[in-house]
């Protein structure tokens, strides 16, 4: 899994960027392709639009305060042939998701993968063809 | 079919989209059966004389388009039929290319700019830089070929059409015989003609209205900008298409890039540009990002047809 999730991350970094940051392509945040985050919090809101859904998620940081973060994920097209769909999340559904954190240090970050309240894990979806695998 | 398997799953599909491909896998499913007839009941001889015909239409007939088309494994497949929903493999892509999708801020190399593109360029890049977010223009040609996302191709009459996943466009090839119109109105998506140099369709687009970028880094493209595109089939999964694009005044000469697609089974998918989502969007997420948002004004246009 770990290596599956490597190389999902890799072809989208691949195609967004040669050698720089990741960008999301809206006008969104810069992220930090290789210091992968994990978090485990509870569904505020899920947010099912283009360009981009969203996942808002309530984490409780080092200090035991909680922090909303917002969690982007790429758009409906994509992330339905990955297995998502609109009634994936319910708000008070606790889930673990593997982000790429904003460089600005705020609580944003680009989902890599989520693993649902049932133990189901699920990539953030493919961009284009994946490479022959070596 | 699996509920499991969102890409074959109909239900989640808007109703016009489902409908459409529930009447076209009808369509497939008739064709088959009557091609299983011909091969139970027609002699050999005739079906050899039908094999000869099919392959020497101008045109690929429906029931071999469409059998070959549903087959999941490596069977024959008529190099003159594009029908289908295409993914793109971008690393398929030679190396030493430009990259029409890399967006990392200098990509190497860059096309052959006139000083004037280059200015151009740079313009555009520092919008690109800060979003790209605030329209829902159509994206052109070149732009909808290099986004990251499949398109589907479908064959009608006197034209092949193109559907893009992403945004939506629509593209009309118009493969009639027909010359560009005397009175030919520039446009986003221009305006093009199909023609076939043996099992290659060839295209060749005009009527750019500059308005949008040749690519999604923001190398410009102008109202004189002529695209052409030599499609082929390498076999039955892979369609390769040569771009060749000559607009002297962004490009100090005609320059090229060699794309992949690989043909899939799953139906494409619905992303229309709302300028309502974008706008919450970037209200829910870029700016708590702390950035600029939609106060943007697009940069590096072809203004040659204003009339101002």
């Amino acid at each position: 899994m770990r290596t599956k999730l490597a190389l999902s991350f890799g072809l989208l970094a691949a195609f967004l960027t040669v050698d720089g940051p990741l960008w999301a392509h809206h006008g969104g945040s810069e992220y930090d392709t290789k210091n992968l985050r994990t978090l485990r919090g509870t569904v505020t809101e899920y947010y099912w639009a283009n360009p981009h859904c969203q996942i808002f998620l309530d984490v409780k940081d080092d200090s035991g305060k909680t922090v909303n973060w917002g969690i982007e994920t790429l758009a409906p097209a994509v992330l339905r042939r990955a297995g998502w769909n609109s009634q994936l999340l319910k708000p008070g559904e606790v889930v673990t998701v593997t982000i790429a954190p904003s460089k600005k240090g705020t609580p944003i970050g680009m989902i890599r993968k989520i693993v649902l309240p049932g133990g189901k894990e699920l990539t953030g979806g493919e961009l284009g063809e994946r490479p022959p695998q070596p | 079919m699996a509920k499991d398997s969102p890409e074959r799953d109909l239900t989640l599909l808007q109703r016009p989209t489902r409908r459409r491909i529930q009447q076209k896998d009808r369509r497939c499913d008739r064709l088959i059966k009557f091609v299983g007839m011909q091969l139970t009941f027609v002699p050999a001889a005739l079906l050899a004389f039908s094999a000869v015909a099919v392959t020497q239409s101008s045109r690929p007939a429906a029931a071999s388009m469409h059998a070959a088309n549903a087959k999941s494994d490596n069977a024959k497949f008529d190099p003159r039929d594009f029908s289908g929903v295409w993914n793109p493999a971008p690393f398929m892509q030679p190396k030493g290319e430009v990259n029409p999708l890399d967006l990392g801020g200098n990509p190497n190399p860059l096309p052959p700019f006139t000083t004037a593109g280059r200015a151009t360029y740079e313009a555009n890049k520092k919008f690109v830089a800060a979003g790209d977010v605030t329209s829902c223009d159509p994206y052109g040609t070149a732009r909808n070929f290099f986004t990251p996302r499949p398109f589907e191709v479908i064959n009608s009459k006197d034209r092949v059409l193109q559907h893009f996943e992403y945004y939506s466009d629509w593209r009309e090839i118009w493969t009639d015989g027909r010359n560009y119109p005397d009175d030919l109105e520039p446009d986003y998506m221009g305006y093009s003609l199909g023609n076939w140099e043996g099992d290659t369709f060839v295209v060749d687009s005009k009527g750019y209205n500059g308005k949008q970028f040749l690519t999604w880094q923001g190398f410009p493209i102008s109202q004189q900008m002529h695209q052409t595109e030599r499609w082929q089939r390498v076999d039955r999964d892979t369609l390769r298409i040569l771009f060749t694009f000559n607009d002297p005044p962004n490009y100090a000469k005609p320059w090229s890039i060699t794309y992949f697609w690989k043909l899939k089974s799953y139906p494409l998918d619905a992303h229309p540009c709302t300028i309502s989502e974008l706008k919450e969007w970037d209200e829910r997420m870029g700016h708590v990002d702390g950035l600029p948002g939609l106060d943007y004004s697009k940069p590096g246009m072809d203004k040659s047809n204003s009339n101002k």
